[in-house]
């Protein structure tokens, strides 16, 4: 083999190492990238659940309120009853606010009910979140507060 | 005749002229696609920001906010807010705004929507970076210029005064008498950068005229109407008739179905209220049950003709709940 042959050989083989260094290098930045945009994306699926969860609890359509004055953690039951024919009946303008999810209230307390108020699911989804939150549950016709508990599964693909 | 000496000397420095530009373009692709990357993350982070805003806007009421963010230009157009290529698409969004906010601060405020009862939050942003010119010397006038945030870049005058051009990338007046002459030192600035709204009403109902700069005057854009000072706030962060008009229809819709609720809540009050003291209840359950069914047909579209049913109705519906409230009622809303 002559010299020069030698030479380009010798400097294809630094070439060939040097490439392969890049591209290991390349993968495990990949795949650093990688789990760092995995890890965004559950903490964004979680605000998102934690924004949805607040959206419904500020729904003026279940709120309870006394002259027009918000009342913190209240569902209005007489609210309730036509919120959810409603929400279901115009499912597509609530999936704006509330994307995929399952919202319920169960009342405890005096007796045992429960309400579905909006339900929009999807098969492929990645990853669920279920928010609890303990309500009051007003009923304007016999100005008694109950108790419940709004049930918020939120899920995303 | 080149000797082969020569000629694999030369074939060496081709050879390692090659490799060398393979390098260097390995290198420029990379920096540059981790240059886009980085560029569209950073738009993506603002974008989540304006979200997170926009859901918070959901959850309080009369609130004002001077939010940081990385230097930006956020569009804001009928249900779509983008920066750059990335954007994000809404069906039924209340966010009254100029077209276009600059910098890298915002200023959000939250006020209910509500005829008499509430129906929503309207949202508004904007940016420290756009002037605000007030020229007026009404009640309303005087009135809007205490509602809008005291971050904002606004002044206020009670009669026109001599305009100088402070190099803000857009300028709105907010006009309550009459339409003023067109700025000489504002002549040589783009089209759209230069707006207007006139109000006329109160603080009850009115209408808003959209001007917009056409060379050295105004040029009448289009004429719309509002109800509450809710709504006239929109028309003054809206810097175009159709994002107002967008809006409006987005809060229209909401309103009817929040009415909906409250049609059928009155009538199951109206079936409880039959005996003893809650007879009287009853009487005010029908008039507002009235009441709270005109709304409910003035509500399928944005209208002057609706907002005057509307406002009408609602001062009804207000007396009819303090009379409920007087007599211990249940109140209606």
């Amino acid at each position: 083999m002559k010299r020069a042959q030698i030479q380009i050989g010798e400097t294809i083989a630094v070439l060939f190492v040097f490439f392969i260094l890049i591209i290991i290098g390349f993968m495990f930045y990949v795949k650093v990238i990688k789990d760092n945009i995995d890890i965004e994306k559950e903490e964004m699926s979680q605000l998102r659940s934690v924004g949805i969860s607040q959206r419904i609890m500020f729904l003026p359509e279940i709120q309870c309120s006394e002259d027009n004055i918000i009342i913190d953690n209240c569902i209005d039951i007489l609210k309730l009853d036509y919120a959810q024919s409603i929400m279901k009946e115009n499912e597509i303008y609530y999936y704006d606010l509330l994307e995929f999810s399952d919202v319920n209230v169960v009342q405890i307390y005096p007796g045992e009910a429960k309400w579905n108020i909006y339900s929009r699911k999807t098969e492929d989804f990645s990853s669920k979140f279920v928010t609890n939150v303990p309500v009051s549950l007003y009923d304007p016709a016999s100005r008694k507060h109950g108790f419940g508990v709004l049930t918020i599964e939120t899920l995303f693909k | 005749m080149i000797n082969k000496k020569a000629f694999e000397i030369q074939f060496n420095w081709i050879f390692v002229l090659v490799a060398g530009a393979a390098i260097i373009l390995f290198f420029t692709v990379v920096v540059i696609k981790q240059k886009n990357v980085s560029e569209t993350s950073t738009k993506a982070t603002v974008l989540k920001s304006v979200e997170a805003i926009i859901t918070g806007a959901g959850v309080s009421t009369d609130t004002t906010n001077r939010i940081g963010i990385p230097s930006s230009d956020i569009n804001v157009d009928c249900g779509r807010v983008s920066i750059g290529e990335v954007s994000k698409q809404y069906q039924n969004l209340i966010l009254f705004a100029p077209s276009l906010i600059k910098g890298d601060k915002l200023i959000t405020q939250t006020l209910a929507f509500s005829t008499p009862y509430r129906a929503t939050n309207l949202l508004y942003i904007t940016s420290p970076q756009l002037r605000y010119i007030i020229i007026g010397n009404s009640e309303i006038a005087k009135y809007i210029n205490k509602s809008m945030p005291a971050e904002l870049k606004k002044e206020f005058y009670k009669s026109a005064p001599e305009i100088k051009n402070s190099n803000n990338y857009r300028i709105r007046f907010v006009l309550f008498d009459n339409i003023i002459a067109f700025p000489k030192a504002l002549e040589k600035l783009p089209d759209s950068d230069v707006t207007a709204v006139k109000i006329n009403g109160d603080n009850e109902k009115g209408t808003a005229e959209f001007y917009q700069k056409q060379g050295s005057s105004w040029t009448l854009k289009d004429t719309s109407s509002y109800i509450g000072k809710q709504s006239l706030l929109g028309a003054i962060y809206s810097d175009t008739f159709e994002a107002y008009e967008c809006n409006m229809q987005n809060v229209f819709s909401r309103l009817n179905l929040v009415t909906k609720i409250y049609v059928e809540r009155t009538k199951r009050l109206m079936e409880g209220a039959v005996t003893g003291s809650q007879i009287r209840c009853n009487q005010f359950y029908s008039n507002a049950l009235t009441q709270l069914n005109s709304i409910l047909a003035a509500s399928s579209g944005f209208s002057r003709e609706n907002i005057n049913v509307i406002a009408a109705s609602a001062n009804s519906l207000a007396g009819e709940n303090k009379n409920a409230q007087i007599y211990s009622c249940t109140l209606i809303y």
